[in-house]
């Protein structure tokens, strides 16, 4: 077993060339090796310290987070937080303060797990992964990168080097909220988030993604309808409508798939409502289960 | 198995070591280091008992490689009293009646520390969110709020 | 002056304080256990021969390498190692010791096993019936002691009754039956379990983290077949228990496979292990209840029969269904009742004492149904409970006369403080009553005066976490007149101590504290004599105080007590040991088939709980805003100490109440053995709780009139707030844990009915 560190993106992908696999924070990959899930790669490059990939910044057209940065800093940058807030709303949410700490927006998008946090409000903000190889760089949709449960169409080669997501416009607001049973250390037992835009509370576009019932981050289709409809509790309850006919969820030890089913409407209702007041200029602080949610501070 | 050499700097002493690559951070830190305040009740970054400090950051010590911690300051629950004179934490901690059996204490006591490094006068809510991680199965945890609040009234002064 | 810093509290800070897993000894090994992994079957075949052969393994047991013993207090039904059946899928078939943990993991993985799967008896009532096939085929030949009744799966059973059930349902205008079932679920300490044994001749030390050292002495005993005087047990610091750390684990496997190999051995569990494996799980249970009251709200009859899933094996719980029915039937005034409980064999890991065993969730059926009761006369639960619980001078349900006692007191204070506050519309206010016997062991204690007036306390008691241990050294420094920190203690040694039932039973302070109280009396009774003599006064004259033995109403007139130390040094030794005098047991009236001497309650504990509970009714989702508590639980000796018994056993009922429940699936293995699945509460969702203690100088109790207290807290906290869920989705809530989803499909269906 090798272990090497990466200080540019550069030799990362040379190292991932010669067959290493990359290594940020390692809260998926060590806990799962630990867990025996998963034994730890062969060869191993840490790209926890390589600086470019732990930057945000806004260009003309995109916001770019590159894929080093972790949920903590994702949560608290103001970048994120007024332009993003979906994003902080979920990166909030993640495990614990630790898991925060070194969990990475990268790590948690190329795991490809369905319950992951930043997923759907990254997708719901339409979201493109860059990818890397010594090959050159990509851009692939999260709709297309993720083809199952620890799933992706990256190949091994590739590193995920930054998320793209499209400048907002102005009125635009987005919110993930999250089934918990417990106001931390959780992970989602179903989640939804929702981007929208509005011109004088008329909802001129809208996305909706889901969390943990599908076997991947699903985005909700057929919104359309409600374009031109006032963001009111009716168009609430239809995305509500929209995400439980659109949901597959499953049965296991967290939930059934009837109560996730249930459950995955009255977040995505939330998160549009989240989402529609944020667009207007209202502040709901970060994250909004706990603004919001019935575990507020008492 | 290929061993690594390297340096891990813990409490300010610099410790070189050779380990393997896939050895994670609190195992090297109590059986190769020595310091066995660091605890671990669990595998999975569930329970925060091995809680320790990595450039005054709180990371789960169980799910992070220990290789990967070189060039970084480790601080452990050994390295929080200043000699003999505890941290105000540890005393409040202790004055307040927040510890029983003592096994979270140690990661507990980390991820306050850390909380009041970032955040010199938290809320309660900030303090429990801050904690979150830290499961402790004795107390109930209000002692321990009350500990890290009244540290940090005291540290501010 | 007395001072509630703890004595280990230094240690447990500065991470200098060890713990089992903290221990290395030169050459040591490393234990691994390889376990059925399935719930119930035949062994086929079994060969460790690959696992023998791996480099760095240095011995595999089996059944075939240890003495062919059936253990256990009570029911033997069990051996250390699965012989032909396993009945649950923690059940151990094989030990490793090998020079690394990993080699020890890799040897488990070589060992061939061919298991025949059984049928999975999987649920209690399954088990009842009489095509079910039995988990012990042979039960009737296991050598069982006391007045145990048991009869095919049934392994314990036992009844109270008292007065005409039929005729006082006859006479009452309601009647109204319930039906409640609770999930099993787990002690979850933060420290996984440790051993370390090594063998010195033909003495062996453990090393363990064991709630009751003198316990894990015996089982060592009787399962390597070892006199007392050749094994030592040592705990070492003790990262919590509530119960789950009691009993007789795994240390005589650490001790077989160190002595095969001639080398200490450690094993320490991963939380995985912690989970499956300890005979130590709160046990799941169903109870069916009917009452009958009059319209004025005065209970009349009480019939109930309770099912406890006991799992595979009996453990410690042959005594589970009388405390159960003791506690179905309440701390309230019921003429006639009569109450059937079962403790039954099933293919799950088997349940044993944790925290206030079959409390929790017999007390939230009673006081979930207490709450119908109310309804069904249309009275304020409050008033209700008010009216029927019992008092000074009261009968009990199994006729037991109480002395004085303060549960009526503590509901009025609990239910006063928490007030009336102006509720959201997603909340409600939710109130239980608890209650807990203080049970008496034997103890001793020794106890020495050094020559510069320190004094050693050594002691069997077992510092759990509780604080109970720390708490000894105040009651000697009151009784000797010395500071608190020149008390040190010596404990959890078995070499070094008389025996005592160590932490369990919320003993210590009323045990353990009995026989301090008493040794060190004794010294203080020398210190007068040798003070008499220096100031030349009567010795019935001169209290001991601030470090000094003065005569009464003559402060001036005064000795240091170290210098009366230091003469005593020069000649007869300030040394005495003591037990603790066993009280007088309360006697009890009613019928009790199957009697397991849990139906007279000596000083009993009472509490009530009072909680603000929010629910968020589109989820499911419920959160315990507030929390307010009162406890009778005698005279309390340590208030921080006291008030951090509460409070913990608040958190572990709402986590009980909401959150933790251990599922099993249809092979009867645990689908959430990891605590992502299974749910601590954590520090984000600890409300605030208020405290106040009714002090009541109970006498034949623990020293100074105090009862013991770390059990009663973990009570009453889940039913009153099942009583709070129940007014806001209007309808009693039958499932515990009531999990989100158990409590929103509970709303639907009771909305769907309306």
């Amino acid at each position: 077993m090798s272990f090497l560190r990466a200080n540019t993106a550069d030799e990362a992908v040379q190292l991932l060339a010669e067959g290493a696999r990359p290594i940020a924070g390692g809260t998926d990959l060590v806990v799962g090796a630990r867990q025996g899930k998963a034994p730890l790669p062969q060869n191993l490059v840490a790209i926890d310290r390589i600086a470019e990939l732990g930057v945000i910044e806004a260009t003309e057209s995109h916001i770019r987070i590159g894929s080093g940065v972790t949920h903590a800093q994702l949560m608290v940058d103001p970048l994120i937080v007024d332009r993003l807030t979906g994003v902080a709303d979920a990166a909030a949410l993640v495990g614990s303060p630790a898991t925060r700490n070194v969990g990475t927006v990268g790590g948690n998008i190329m795991n490809g797990s369905p319950a992951m946090d930043t997923g759907a409000p990254l997708m719901a903000l339409g979201a493109v992964a860059e990818l890397r190889s010594i090959e050159g760089t990509r851009e692939v949709a999260l709709t297309d990168l993720w083809c199952g449960p620890g799933r992706t169409t990256a190949r091994p080669d590739e590193l995920c080097t930054a998320l793209l997501i499209p400048s907002p416009r102005d009125q635009i607001g987005s919110a993930y909220v999250r089934l918990e049973y417990r106001r931390a250390m959780e992970i989602a037992v179903v989640g939804a988030a929702a981007c929208m835009a509005l011109d004088a509370g008329v909802i001129v576009s809208i996305r909706l993604a889901l969390t943990a019932v599908a076997p991947t981050i699903q985005e909700v289709t057929g919104l359309d309808v409600l374009i031109g409809e006032r963001a009111d509790d009716k168009s609430f309850a239809a995305i509500a409508e929209l995400a439980r006919d659109q949901a597959q969820p499953i049965s296991d030890v967290r939930a059934s798939d009837h109560y996730r089913r249930h459950t995955v409407g009255v977040m995505a209702q939330r998160a549009g409502h989240a989402a529609a007041s944020r667009a207007n200029g209202d502040l709901i602080t970060v994250p909004v289960n706990r603004a919001l949610g019935i575990g507020a501070a008492s | 198995m290929n061993h690594t050499n390297v340096t891990l700097r813990v409490n300010e002493v610099d410790y070189p070591i050779s380990i393997s690559t896939e050895r994670n951070l609190s195992g090297v830190l109590r059986e190769t280091i020595g310091l066995t305040g660091t605890k671990e009740g669990c595998d999975d970054c569930e329970c925060g008992a091995c809680m320790v400090l990595l450039d005054g950051q709180p990371i789960n010590s169980c799910s992070y490689l220990a290789v990967q911690a070189e060039g970084c300051a480790i601080t452990t629950v050994e390295g929080l009293a200043d000699g003999d004179e505890l941290h105000a934490l540890q005393r409040n901690i202790l004055e307040a009646g927040g510890v029983q059996c003592g096994f979270c204490t140690p990661g507990m006591l980390m991820s306050a520390r850390a909380l009041l490094d970032r955040t010199p006068d938290p809320t309660d809510e900030e303090i429990r969110i801050g904690l979150s991680g830290n499961l402790c199965r004795c107390t109930g945890y209000a002692r321990i709020i009350d500990a890290v609040r009244t540290t940090a009234v005291e540290l501010s002064n | 002056m007395q001072t509630f810093v703890r004595a280990d509290g230094p240690d447990k800070v500065t991470g200098s304080g060890r713990y089992v897993a903290d221990l290395s000894l030169t050459g040591m090994l490393h234990a691994k256990f390889l376990y059925a992994g399935l719930a119930h079957g035949r062994i086929q075949n079994l060969n460790v021969e690959p696992a023998r052969n791996l480099p760095g393994v240095l011995s595999v047991l089996t059944a075939a390498d240890v003495p062919d013993i059936r253990y256990s207090p009570v029911i033997p039904d069990r051996t250390l190692f699965a012989k032909d059946v396993v009945r649950f899928e923690g059940e151990i078939l094989a030990a490793v010791a090998a020079t690394t943990p990993a080699i020890a993991a890799a040897a488990i993985e070589l060992i061939e096993v061919d298991i025949d799967p059984l049928p999975v008896v999987n649920d209690i009532e399954a088990a009842l019936k009489g095509d079910c096939l039995l988990v012990h085929p042979d039960w009737e030949g296991y050598d069982v002691s006391g007045d145990t009744v048991r009869d095919g799966n049934v392994a314990s059973f036992s009844s109270i009754e008292k007065g005409d059930v039929e005729a006082g349902m006859r006479q009452a205008d309601v009647t109204v039956t319930s039906r409640y079932v609770a999930d099993a679920s787990h002690a979850a300490p933060i420290e996984p379990r440790g051993i370390v044994a090594q063998w010195e001749g033909e003495k062996v030390t453990i090393w363990t983290s064991s709630q009751v050292p003198y316990d894990a002495r015996a089982g060592v005993c009787e399962t390597l077949g070892l006199p007392s005087n050749r094994v030592r047990i040592i705990v070492p610091h003790l990262g919590g228990g509530f119960g789950g750390k009691c009993g007789f684990h795994f240390e005589a496997h650490i001790a077989a496979l160190a002595k095969a190999t001639k080398r200490p051995v450690k094993l320490v569990f991963s939380r995985e292990e912690e989970f499956l494996a300890p005979d130590r799980r709160r046990e799941g249970m169903v109870v069916e209840i009917t009452t009958g009251l009059t319209n004025d709200g005065d209970i009349l009859a009480r019939q109930a029969w309770v099912g406890i899933d006991n799992g595979a094996y009996v453990a410690d719980a042959a005594f589970f269904p009388q405390l159960a029915a003791m506690h179905v039937g309440g701390p309230y005034k019921v003429p006639a009742i009569k109450i059937d409980a079962q403790l039954i064999y099933t293919n799950h890991q088997p349940s044993g004492s944790v925290r206030a065993p079959t409390a929790p969730q017999a007390c939230w059926a009673l006081e979930s149904h207490t709450d119908e009761l109310a309804a069904a006369v249309d009275m304020d639960p409050i008033n209700f409970r008010l009216r029927n619980v019992v008092r000074t001078g009261d009968e009990g349900i199994a006729g037991q006369i109480y002395e004085e006692i303060g549960l009526d007191r503590c509901l009025q204070l609990a239910t006063d403080s928490i007030g009336s506050p102006t509720l959201a519309d997603d909340e409600a206010i939710g109130v239980a009553v608890g209650w807990w016997p203080s049970f008496a062991a034997p103890a001793g204690a020794y106890a020495k005066m050094q020559d510069d007036g320190s004094v050693q306390i050594i002691t069997g008691a077992q510092e759990c976490g509780t604080g109970a241990v720390m708490t000894l050294r105040d009651i000697a420094a009151d009784e000797l007149g010395i500071d608190v920190t020149d008390i040190q203690l010596v404990y959890q040694d078995t070499a070094a101590a008389p025996t005592g039932p160590g932490a369990t039973g919320s003993q210590t302070l009323l045990n353990h504290g009995r026989a301090v109280e008493s040794a060190s009396r004794q010294i203080a009774d020398q210190l007068r004599e040798l003070a008499a003599d220096e100031l030349e006064a009567a010795a019935s004259d001169i209290v001991l105080g601030d470090g000094k033995a003065f005569v009464t109403g003559s402060p001036a007139m005064s000795v240091p007590i170290a210098d009366l130390a230091a003469t005593a040094a020069g000649g007869d030794l300030l040394l005495s040991s003591a037990s603790a005098p066993m009280p007088d047991w309360p006697t009890v009236s009613a019928q009790c088939v199957g009697d397991q001497e849990m139906a007279a309650w000596l000083a009993p504990q009472f509490s009530c709980h009072a909680v603000r509970v929010r629910l968020d009714a589109d989820t499911g989702v419920a959160r315990v805003v507030e929390v307010h508590t009162a406890h009778d639980s005698g005279t309390i000796l340590n208030p921080v100490g006291a008030l951090g018994q509460v409070e913990g056993g608040v958190m572990m009922g709402i986590g009980q109440a909401l959150s933790e429940g251990t599922y099993y699936d249809e092979n009867g293995r645990q689908t959430n053995p990891a605590l992502l699945e299974y749910k601590l509460q954590t520090m984000a969702d600890a409300p605030p709780i208020t405290t106040q203690f009714v002090e009541i100088n109970t006498p034949n109790a623990g020293p100074r009139g105090s009862k013991g207290l770390a059990e009663a807290p973990n009570v009453a906290t889940a039913a009153a707030i099942s009583n709070a869920l129940a007014k806001l989705v209007g309808g009693p809530l039958r499932q515990l844990p009531m999990t989100p989803e158990r409590v929103w499909e509970a709303a639907t269906e009771i909305r769907g009915r309306r």
